[in-house]
């Protein structure tokens, strides 16, 4: 009984210093999964975006000149306004959008710390962006996970303009 | 406070004295109130991530013999200190359950028990954060969420060994798994760990306790316990309780009813 006393609480002193992982395996990478496509399913050649007042060389934020019918960029968006902006050059034409959220701080893991959680709340765009379909209002560091067919918003260009 | 431990020592002092006096007269089998300190919350900093300690007291009285109402109560303070966040979290808890022994004693001494049982537990504690740093394409920012109280609920199931290693001193550890049941909710951060039921990140927590316990030997009996059987007509810790001093049992010959059975 004693031996057993001793030798049980050797094996749960072993167990209980295996336990700990100190690593982080989630994503804590909050990004806006968005998906581009012009109007009349016309082929989007190039295409360029940066983060509004951010035109220091290095700011690009996406850039391809390979053409596609549509092209699905994760965006992120600000950590201090309630808005973030975007310029986009979609076959050498700009566009500007102004995407509306709230922001909490939400929590991961022990390991892997916080990550900023939206929801998006609205947009405003310029005349050359004809629509944009929210399909996931919820901007969050599973946003990333997304599989290739699903985003949080659709923006369609005017087939017009561009 | 130092009258209450100076009460304390006075009684150990005088039941320990009675124990030694009590060895002699080996028909006798001495229970009582067992009180008791957790070790292995002394070894949590050296054990566990961030900087975690704490104490935990514990009792239990015995009843029939074999069951044994438990209360535990302790403090934890947890200050985990990260690159991207500085987590503090402290509180009080307890539990209240049973433990129920397994197996057979052997003799009127032996007083070593394994046991399976439950607790059902309850902490209040606050827990912030600070410097929380977020960085991406935008910038940095830090931020903080303030001293937020929180409580939690959960059960425990329970499984360990106690054995009496000098008269009337218990060693003993138990396995513990821990199921939440409430927490308070936080929609920024929900307590990756709690006074008392440990870490929850994990599914289903699972704990030990180390545990050195004193008897204070206020109960006697001639009578060994029965083991508790499942599906038996009659529980056996219902036995009534043997005084030897009783006209039933007639005096200090002939020991108890269990034994005069066989």
């Amino acid at each position: 009984m004693r031996f057993g006393l001793i030798g049980f609480l050797l094996l749960l002193l072993s167990l209980e210093s295996c336990t700990d992982e100190n690593r982080c395996y989630d994503s804590v990478d909050t990004l806006m999964i968005s998906s581009f496509s012009v109007s009349g399913f016309k082929n989007i050649n190039s295409m360029r975006i940066r983060g509004i007042n951010r035109n220091d060389v290095g700011n690009t934020l996406f850039t391809d000149s390979t053409t596609s019918l549509t092209k699905r960029v994760p965006l992120p968006l600000s950590l201090s306004a309630d808005s973030t902006g975007f310029i986009f050059t979609v076959n050498g034409k700009i566009d500007t959008l102004f995407v509306r959220h709230k922001m909490i701080i939400s929590f991961i893991s022990e390991y892997c710390g916080f990550a900023p959680a939206y929801t998006l709340a609205g947009f405003r765009r310029s005349k050359g962006i004809d629509s944009i379909r929210i399909k996931d209002a919820k901007v969050n560091s599973q946003s990333i996970l997304k599989s290739i067919n699903d985003q949080n918003i659709n923006i369609y260009f005017n087939s017009a303009s561009h | 406070m130092i009258r209450i431990l100076i009460s304390i020592l006075i009684a150990l002092v005088i039941s320990s004295t009675s124990a030694l006096a009590q060895t002699k007269a080996e028909a006798w089998r001495y229970e009582g109130p067992r009180i008791g300190v957790d070790i292995s919350r002394f070894l949590l900093p050296a054990i566990s991530t961030g900087n975690r300690t704490g104490w935990e007291l514990q009792a239990d009285i015995p009843y029939k013999g074999n069951l044994f109402p438990t209360f535990e109560t302790g403090m934890q303070w947890f200050d985990d200190k990260h690159s991207s966040f500085h987590y503090k979290n402290s509180g009080a808890y307890g539990r209240l359950g049973v433990d129920m022994s397994i197996v057979k004693f052997e003799s009127l001494k032996d007083h070593d028990f394994v046991f399976v049982g439950f607790r059902y537990g309850y902490a209040m504690f606050n827990q912030q954060t600070d410097s929380i740093v977020s960085s991406n394409y935008w910038g940095t920012k830090v931020g903080s969420l303030s001293n937020h109280p929180m409580s939690a609920h959960w059960g425990e199931l329970v499984f360990g060994m106690k054995g009496e290693l000098l008269p009337n001193f218990f060693f003993g550890w138990s396995l513990r798994a821990k199921f939440p049941l409430v927490v308070t909710n936080d929609q920024n951060i929900q307590p990756y760990i709690i006074p008392g039921l440990g870490k929850t990140g994990n599914g289903t927590p699972f704990d030990f306790s180390i545990t050195m316990s004193y008897r204070f030997p206020i109960f006697k009996t001639k009578k060994i316990p029965k083991p508790i059987t499942v599906g038996g007509a009659k529980h056996p810790g219902l036995n009534e309780d043997i005084d030897p001093n009783s006209q039933g049992f007639g005096g200090s010959g002939g020991g108890g009813g269990y034994n005069r059975g066989r």
